[in-house]
């Protein structure tokens, strides 16, 4: 029950912090900005349009919007909030990862079967960055848990807080800032194909579909910013809507304040959270420090 | 036609055969039939462990599965070869004296090298088989020392008493027994830096051939391996141990970046042979170092997860190995470049190479998924309790691993996207899109394999758990959690994927043209293989050092070129050693020329002076 409220919740207030997250950035530049409950607008109005897809798109292409956002509830459900017995049921640490790439492999092939230039572009720089995060994550997660408890998710709210756990943060942070499609990896605002990753995976999407895949993303999006406080000190519900308002500030600042980086220094960037991680994990286990 | 049904008669019979041993294995140890030779030495033992149980029930199931395909497809000389080819890896798995097992061992080496020179009148595959036969029967060399070392220190050449006397082998003499089987072992499985035959040979063979070589013989000798450090030379020291993950780490991370890069699609194919062969060792290694350590029950959670990613590569590999061939008997080619849209002429075949590509990369709820998540779990646990440089070895795997899952899904949505999804990337003529036959039943057996044994899990981990429970004594930790995890994490991704597709039915989608900013839309807008690699290629190449050439032929300006030609390669730094050393070793095969004059009066002597020298040094 608790675990289907947690659900619910998450996917109700997802728009609301794209939109809290979008209002802002507006702000700081300088720009009035659209409404906070713009987002919420957008889906209804998506939802009510027809959809359309390329010629020839195979079957794949018409279910992947469904199976994405099956895929970033999942995700949500899994993360352990208000009902940790439930839902360490759903993933653990090692699944998580496994789960994304089950929405990322749908959502690239739709891209590839949409015969166009700029979406196959996305798609190998999502997998690119993808399979650059993946280890990123599983580390960081691995880091900031208790050595010896096995991989339940619940396992990250047992820590105290410390340097292992700091390490951990600093990695899937950089993470976040990836698989959300932030600058400096990648710019949810761009009009411009040749430098979209996860706008241009859904370029030939529209009407209903697109609705679904914008709500997933947002899901996936909160999903994540959820999963980033739950590294930082205190865990009950209320903290964590407070880490979480911190860390979506924070992550709108650094949009504000740096440029998007060039393709190829990326890697670099996750390289370090890679190495970040290890060193977390290496903490944990060796050092035995908390 | 009547050669055709002997052949798959054949072939059903041992898969007939390799189910039976299987189900017998599995409730235990049986001593099969055992013949005391003229001497010791010749001693001829069969017999059954729990450990073949996992080889014998894969072999069943792609036997089974391969007989479909071979109904339709194929010569059938090509099919009593694989009969014959598939008796030699049961006869590995039946053998319980040194004797027996090496007989085996060569006799499936030798028909092997028939199935991958199949089309012999090609240069290329002559040269390949040379590769394969000379690197096997290197390894099998390795094979032999070892095992004759373990005889010998037994004073009985029967498995079993090897077993039994195990314990009491003298350190540096278990060492030497574990390093001459990984070698041995590790080449004919094609762990890198052993692997450089392995991309050759497989490809060359036909579909059914690269589909046995690749999902059943790597296994017979992952099953070497195992023999030796489980049973025949257990217990194993963490340092070998250790050695077994970072050749397994190394051999994922490389099997899957050189797949990356590679636009055959059979020798892609056999790239992630590499990959997965490595994911094995790497559980067989965990396996080890816990089981020194102390922790039986993360060893034996180690085991089940190599045991049970063996039988998961070898149905989801010979699935793709089969695909591929349909791919190259409706398209005419296995190059990724000149592929695309294949979904339409291989109806039946695409929905099944697509539950192969899923289930190879990991995803749920296929069967490689529970695989790799039991190899997660066995890492993790690992982790508690060791030695400094066994931590650093996990530490690598767990990342190495983790990668691997990313680049895998990478290089297989380059595989699927752009073979079967988009527009034909070549002008082709009017192909008939395939029907429903037998050999389009051999894929889809497989894929429901795939499908059952990753939304099921248990019923192939609990009867490995009481394998591992023989082999290192304590049952796998808990992995309870494992029994719905794949089911409950893929449920609503399917159930949304089932509303997605209703409400499309019901709504309707209107169908428009590609946005291409109003040129007009054609198929040679849509990225190509090479195009979609290139991140990943130019973030790894210091270790895939590619090697590219662009021909621009202009016209008056040089911003309008009227062709241009674009071409990449990787260097494989590994192949040049490989190479340098067999020119080191035709060199040294020219200079021993001068032994052979062809006078057989010499030869009788040189059969004299070896002889002589046996007997003096046996007495």
């Amino acid at each position: 029950m608790m675990l289907v409220l947690q659900v619910v919740a998450i996917v109700m207030l997802a728009p609301l912090v794209q939109g809290a997250m979008r209002r802002l950035r507006a702000r700081l530049a300088g720009r009035p900005g659209p409404a906070i409950v713009q987002p919420y607008r957008d889906l209804g109005k998506l939802w009510r349009k027809e959809a359309l897809l390329p010629v020839g798109a195979s079957p794949l292409a018409t279910l992947a919007p469904g199976l994405v956002l099956g895929v970033a509830v999942t995700f949500v459900a899994a993360l352990p909030v208000l009902a940790s017995t439930a839902s360490d049921a759903i993933a653990d640490i090692v699944a998580l990862g496994f789960l994304l790439a089950l929405g990322r492999f749908v959502l690239t092939l739709a891209a590839l079967d949409s015969r166009s230039g700029f979406a196959g572009m996305a798609a190998s720089r999502e997998v690119t960055f993808g399979a650059l995060a993946e280890p990123a994550m599983l580390l960081a997660l691995l880091g900031a848990h208790a050595v010896g408890t096995g991989t339940r998710l619940s396992g990250l709210l047992l820590v105290p807080f410390g340097p292992a756990a700091l390490l951990a943060f600093a990695a899937f942070a950089l993470v976040t800032i990836t698989e959300t499609a932030r600058i400096p990896v990648d710019n949810q605002e761009t009009h411009y194909e040749l430098t979209m990753i996860h706008e241009g995976l859904l370029l030939e999407y529209g009407g209903w579909q697109l609705g679904a895949l914008q709500l997933a993303g947002y899901v996936k999006q909160l999903g994540f910013l959820v999963l980033a406080a739950m590294l930082l000190p205190g865990h009950a519900w209320w903290e964590l809507l407070a880490w979480v308002a911190v860390i979506a500030i924070a992550i709108t600042l650094v949009e504000t304040l740096l440029a998007k980086l060039r393709l190829f220094e990326v890697p670099q960037l996750l390289a370090s959270a890679v190495i970040l991680a290890a060193a977390s994990l290496g903490l944990r286990v060796l050092g035995g420090l908390g | 036609m009547v050669a055709r049904v002997y052949a798959v008669a054949g072939i059903w019979l041992v898969a007939l055969a390799a189910g039976a041993a299987a189900l017998v294995a599995a409730h235990g140890a049986v001593q099969l039939g055992t013949f005391a030779g003229p001497i010791p030495l010749l001693r001829l033992d069969i017999g059954l462990t729990p450990l073949t149980a996992p080889f014998s029930a894969l072999l069943c199931a792609l036997d089974l599965a391969v007989g479909f395909w071979v109904v339709r497809r194929g010569r059938p000389v090509d099919g009593l070869l694989i009969a014959l080819f598939s008796a030699t890896m049961l006869l590995v798995l039946l053998a319980r004296s040194v004797a027996v097992f090496f007989a085996a061992w060569e006799a499936m080496a030798i028909v092997s090298v028939f199935l991958i020179a199949a089309q012999h009148d090609r240069r290329n595959v002559r040269r390949a088989a040379f590769t394969y036969l000379a690197v096997s029967q290197s390894g099998a060399l390795c094979v032999l020392l070892a095992l004759a070392l373990l005889a010998r220190a037994a004073g009985d050449p029967a498995f079993d008493a090897i077993a039994r006397s195990a314990p009491s082998l003298p350190a540096d003499l278990r060492v030497a027994v574990l390093w001459l089987a990984l070698v041995g072992f590790g080449s004919k499985a094609g762990l890198i830096p052993l692997h450089f035959w392995l991309p050759r040979a497989h490809p060359v063979a036909p579909a059914h051939a690269s589909a046995l070589l690749s999902g059943a013989m790597l296994k017979i000798a992952l099953y070497g391996l195992a023999l030796v450090a489980f049973e025949l030379a257990a217990p194993a020291p963490t340092a070998w141990g250790i050695a077994l993950i970072l050749a397994g780490t190394i051999s994922t991370v490389g099997g899957v970046l050189y797949a990356l890069v590679d636009h055959d699609l059979k020798r892609l194919l056999a790239y992630h042979s590499v990959e997965n062969v490595g994911i094995i060792v790497l559980g067989m290694g965990v396996a080890v170092v816990a089981a020194d350590a102390g922790l039986e029950a993360v060893a034996a959670l180690a085991l089940v997860a190599a045991l049970f990613h063996t039988v998961n590569h070898g149905l989801f590999k010979a699935l793709l190995f089969l695909g591929a061939g349909a791919v190259a008997d409706s398209e005419g080619t296995v190059d990724l470049e000149r592929l695309g849209g294949a979904w339409r002429n291989l109806p039946w075949t695409a929905p099944a190479f697509l539950v192969g590509c899923a289930a190879i990369v990991g995803l749920p709820p296929f069967n490689g998924f529970a695989s790799e998540w039991l190899t997660f779990q066995a890492l993790v646990a690992a982790l508690v309790r060791g030695t400094p440089a066994g931590t650093l070895a996990i530490v690598a795997a767990i990342a190495g691993l983790a990668l691997t899952g990313g680049l895998a899904a990478a290089c297989f949505v380059k595989v699927f996207g752009v073979v079967f999804l988009g527009e034909p990337r070549r002008a082709q003529a009017q192909t008939v899109p395939e029907r429903a036959d037998a050999s389009t039943i051999a894929p889809l057996l497989l894929a429901a394999l795939c499908i059952l044994l990753g939304v099921v899990p248990a019923i192939a981990v609990m009867p490995l758990g009481s394998i591992a429970v023989a082999l290192v004594g304590a049952p796998p930790i808990a992995s309870a959690s494992l029994g719905v995890m794949p089911a409950t994490l893929a449920l609503l991704p399917f159930a949304f994927a089932l509303v997605a597709l209703g409400i499309a039915a019901r709504r309707g989608i209107r169908r428009v043209p590609t946005w291409t900013c109003g040129s007009p839309v054609g198929p040679q807008m849509q990225y190509t293989a090479t195009a979609f690699s290139k991140p990943l290629r130019t973030i790894f190449a210091f270790v895939l050092v590619p090697e590219r050439e662009r021909l621009t032929e202009g016209g008056a300006s040089p911003w309008f070129p009227q062709r241009i030609v674009y071409r990449t390669e990787s260097r494989y730094l590994i192949d040049e050693v490989a190479r340098r050393f067999a020119a080191l070793t035709f060199r040294l095969a020219l200079r021993s020329r001068a032994l052979q004059s062809g006078n057989l009066r010499l030869y009788l002597a040189y059969e004299l002076v070896t002889v002589a020298a046996i007997a003096l040094a046996a007495r």
